[in-house]
């Protein structure tokens, strides 16, 4: 049994902090004992901490250079993206301890998500979503206006984090830096050990810009420490349930600005001509690929693929090359540990499932030989929309043509965020437009679903840009600019 | 009608046989055989069950004991039909989930399946509810079967009134829901004139009517020998209480102590029921500390001719007692479709019986995708 200590919290080497109690949490998994540090959160604790933040942004990172921030922010990356970087040896233990992943799927995520957080990565997405990036250190010549543009980012941006996607959080951090925010970020009680240990690492590369940083543990719905956060932040990005995102946004103040990153779902589609019996072991490590990162618990993953009818390989003979595809990842990759729910939920389900296949409809069933640890399970499209329990379960539906997809989605478009799309012929690029009009907001490869650059509006929307206010100068050129 | 086996008929009668002899003559030897009997009879009888058995490698000549036969998840009986003599079906119950889109369960009886189920009623609620041997007049906040024909409740409280009930019983739901002002006019009715009564109900039924009672002050002081039966739980509905305050409300509003509060779990894949054995042990005098109180209401009861045993969620593996896994039930009566039930209600085992503590399907999978029972919500308002 190895003891290990985690903080769910990080304060600025340079805060006060003798507001804060923290009280320790014990957890057992596997091998390791885990100590969870959590802190007790106070009206007064936020609002003194928010203070601080704001004041250490407005002596450093509100002034500097885009620059300096991506180079931060970049080292930070490549430093987890080192195996043996003693935070990320810590993480794979305390992430796997609290949220049951597994450290080979934990050690995925990070390295997925690192992967994507590079300079190269920053620079791209702020082309993409204002053009010029310089906007951010200063007034820029502006053609069109004939004059002079500066962007200014919030002074606080206060974030709610999501759960159970290992590694994500920093992004929320990385978002905030980027436009010279101070941030305050809310872990959530699924998984708080990570955030801290990333602002860890940037105290190692750049102590100025950790002073402007926190995390903080609260149960969520404490009014009197949200509403503290909400009157001292200018803007407010939560990503949460439907329940989360309702209540919270009915108590932000109409002045802040909210991002909103509800919960969301995938799907996959693929056309016959993408159905080559020589390319169909990738294709079926691909779709595999999509259902077991994150154990398919992050929006971006998959309820169901489509598979199309009339290829050369038939969708009923692709659920049995996936099953072995989802048998390999599970050995290279396991799942993680699930809840009683979780394993009756699918297990009810396979059941149900293997008596239709017994019953002569035109239903198969494969699954793990033991447990719950990936299925398979194909049948010809219902019609309706049939969503997954997730944790490795997936649902091959057998269409005749893709565009009957359409419909049975339609619905859902609000909530579609990310579609895998292999149609192989010409009829791709009507299919996607088609996809974006009903609501969907990334589609990608098979294989793919889970990785999104940084480049991505995420859920439709500009992140950075949305975080922005501008100063444009409408006048003769300035006459002190370089 | 089709002819029915020797066989069957001699199981039947057996079975029928174990259930009147009442709930304190166990005889475990007797349950695994005629457990036994009836598996072998359903694997013979029921196509799908054998293959589901053969793949597992189970079959009646291999196992010799009844925690081997192989349970059917409740969901099953949304996708198949599994009964024994289905050319003989009388009655039809379906599992709730009336709402659009979502798939019902199905079980069937024919008329010595029924026949069983109305013994397992009589004999588990003379000891469970009416061990006392009274008759009071029963009061149902449930429709009457024959307008909600499909529902296993309303047809068991159907059969508690005709076995328990005295004359002006009846049952106080309609299309409209609860006829609050006609159970208020019948409870006061008996208030004066010292009747004993029998509430039968949902635990939500009573929820929402002690809420209204509570808001307008409207109490009543029931004579001595009433009691309430309610079935089902507290969770997952909109307005959440624990036990503790069920319990006070009840005391509160109807003047009914709570040692004459029982709760039962009744299953529509289930033909008998389980009764918590508070009332019961309080009037044998058995156990009156109020940690065994304690103890009592929350302890459910297997008659002799069910057993219970807990699982692993993710390997299906019985565990150790105490552990808590899923509930997985055994029922004889069960005959005319499958004895083993594997269901998806987290309990485990306690000193005189099991304990339910929620489903587990109520849960959510963990992580930021929307969840089965979000998105249902979204394609059904479509």
């Amino acid at each position: 049994m190895e003891e290990i200590h985690a903080d769910a919290y990080y304060l600025p080497p340079g805060f006060e902090d003798r507001l804060l109690r923290i009280k320790k949490e014990e957890l057992n998994r596997g091998e390791i004992k885990l100590t969870l540090h959590i802190p007790e959160v106070t009206r007064a604790t936020v609002e003194a901490l928010a203070d601080y933040l704001k004041k250490r942004r407005e002596r450093y990172l509100e002034m500097l250079p885009l620059q300096q921030i991506i180079h931060v922010l970049d080292e930070a990356s490549r430093r987890w993206l080192d195996r043996d970087y003693h935070f990320r040896r810590m993480a794979l233990k305390t992430i796997t301890a609290v949220t049951g992943f597994s450290s080979e799927m934990v050690a995925a995520s990070i390295d997925a998500e690192m992967e994507s957080s590079l300079a190269d990565d920053m620079w791209k997405a702020f082309q993409i979503e204002i053009g010029n990036p310089w906007y951010l250190d200063g007034f820029q010549f502006n053609e069109k206006l004939g004059g002079y543009t500066r962007a200014f980012g919030p002074e606080l941006v206060v974030s709610f984090l999501s759960e159970n996607i290992p590694a994500l959080p920093h992004l929320l951090f990385m978002r905030a830096a980027l436009v010279k925010a101070a941030c305050l970020g809310k872990v959530a009680a699924g998984e708080p050990t990570f955030a801290p240990l990333y602002l860890k690492t940037i105290q190692e590369i750049d102590p100025e810009m950790a002073e402007c940083m926190s995390v903080l543990y609260w149960t969520g719905g404490d009014k009197a420490v949200e509403d503290a956060a909400f009157n001292q932040a200018d803007a407010v990005i939560v990503f949460g349930g439907v329940e989360t995102c309702k209540s919270l946004v009915e108590r932000i103040p109409r002045r802040i600005r909210v991002l909103l990153h509800g919960h969301k779902m995938g799907i996959g589609v693929i056309g016959r001509e993408a159905m080559a019996r020589q390319d169909i072991e990738g294709l079926a490590m691909a779709v595999a690929y999509d259902h077991a990162m994150f154990d398919q618990k992050a929006c971006l993953a998959p309820h169901v693929y489509y598979v199309e009818e009339g290829g050369e390989v038939s969708p009923r003979e692709f659920a049995g090359i996936l099953a072995r595809a989802m048998a390999r990842l599970e050995s290279s990759m396991p799942r993680g540990e699930i809840t009683a729910s979780e394993a009756s939920a699918i297990n009810q389900l396979r059941a149900k499932h293997e008596f239709r296949e017994l019953n002569g409809d035109d239903a198969l069933l494969y699954s793990s030989e033991y447990g719950t640890a990936w299925t398979v399970m194909y049948e010809r499209d219902p019609g309706i929309f049939k969503p997954s329990p997730l944790n490795r379960l997936a649902r091959i539906f057998e269409v005749e043509d893709i565009f009957q997809v359409l419909s049975v989605i339609k619905p859902l478009g609000p909530f579609l965020q990310n579609v895998a799309v292999a149609a192989g012929d010409s009829r791709e690029k009507e299919f996607m437009e088609r996809l974006g009009a009903l609501g969907v907001t990334r589609i990608t490869s098979p294989g793919r679903m889970p990785l999104p650059t940084m480049m991505w509006h995420h859920d439709g929307i500009s992140p950075l840009a949305s975080l922005l206010r501008w100063c444009d100068v409408e006048k003769e050129p300035l006459c002190n600019t370089q | 009608m089709v002819e029915v086996s020797k066989e069957l008929e001699d199981l039947d009668r057996e079975i029928l046989g174990f259930v009147r002899r009442g709930v304190d003559q166990e005889d475990p030897e007797l349950f695994n055989r005629l457990a036994l009997k009836a598996f072998s009879l359903q694997y013979a009888q029921i196509p799908l069950y054998r293959r589901y058995c053969d793949r597992r490698g189970i079959s009646p000549d291999r196992i010799s004991s009844w925690e081997k036969i192989l349970p059917l998840s409740t969901d099953v009986f949304k996708a198949a039909d599994l009964t024994l003599v289905p050319q003989n079906t009388v009655r039809t119950f379906q599992t709730s989930g009336t709402s659009g889109g979502r798939e019902q369960g199905r079980v069937r009886y024919d008329q010595a399946g029924l026949r069983l189920m109305d013994e397992t009623i009589y004999s588990a609620a003379s000891a469970y509810f009416f061990p006392d041997g009274i008759k009071a007049l029963v009061l149902v906040l449930a429709p009457p079967p024959d307008k909600a024909p499909h529902m296993v409740m309303a047809y068991g409280m159907s059969k508690l009134m005709e076995y328990f009930g005295l004359p002006g019983s009846r049952f106080l739901a309609g299309p409209e829901g609860l006829q609050i002002n006609t159970l208020i006019a019948e409870l006061r009715r008996a208030e004066s004139e010292g009747i004993s009564v029998a509430i039968l109900g949902g635990s939500f039924g009573f929820v929402n009517f002690f809420a209204y009672c509570l808001e307008r002050g409207v109490r009543f002081e029931l004579p001595p020998g009433s009691r309430c039966l309610d079935a089902g739980g507290f969770k997952g509905k909109s307005r959440e209480i624990t036990c503790g305050e069920f319990l006070s409300q009840m005391k509160e509003v109807l003047g009914i102590p709570e040692e004459r509060r029982v709760n039962l779990l009744g299953m529509t894949e289930l033909a008998s029921q389980f009764y918590d054995t508070g009332l019961r042990n309080n009037w044998l005098g058995r156990g009156t500390g109020p940690r065994e109180q304690a103890r009592d209401r929350s302890a459910k009861a297997n008659p002799p001719w069910t057993r219970t045993m807990v699982v692993h969620p993710e390997t299906s593996e019985p565990l150790p007692h105490g552990e808590i896994g899923l509930l997985r039930h055994f029922d004889l009566a069960n005959r005319g479709h499958i004895c083993a039930i594997q269901t998806d209600d987290l309990g485990r085992m306690v000193p005189g019986g099991f304990e339910i503590l929620g489903r587990a399907a109520g849960g959510k999978a963990r992580g930021c995708s929307l969840s089965i029972d979000e998105i249902t919500r979204i394609t059904e308002r479509a």
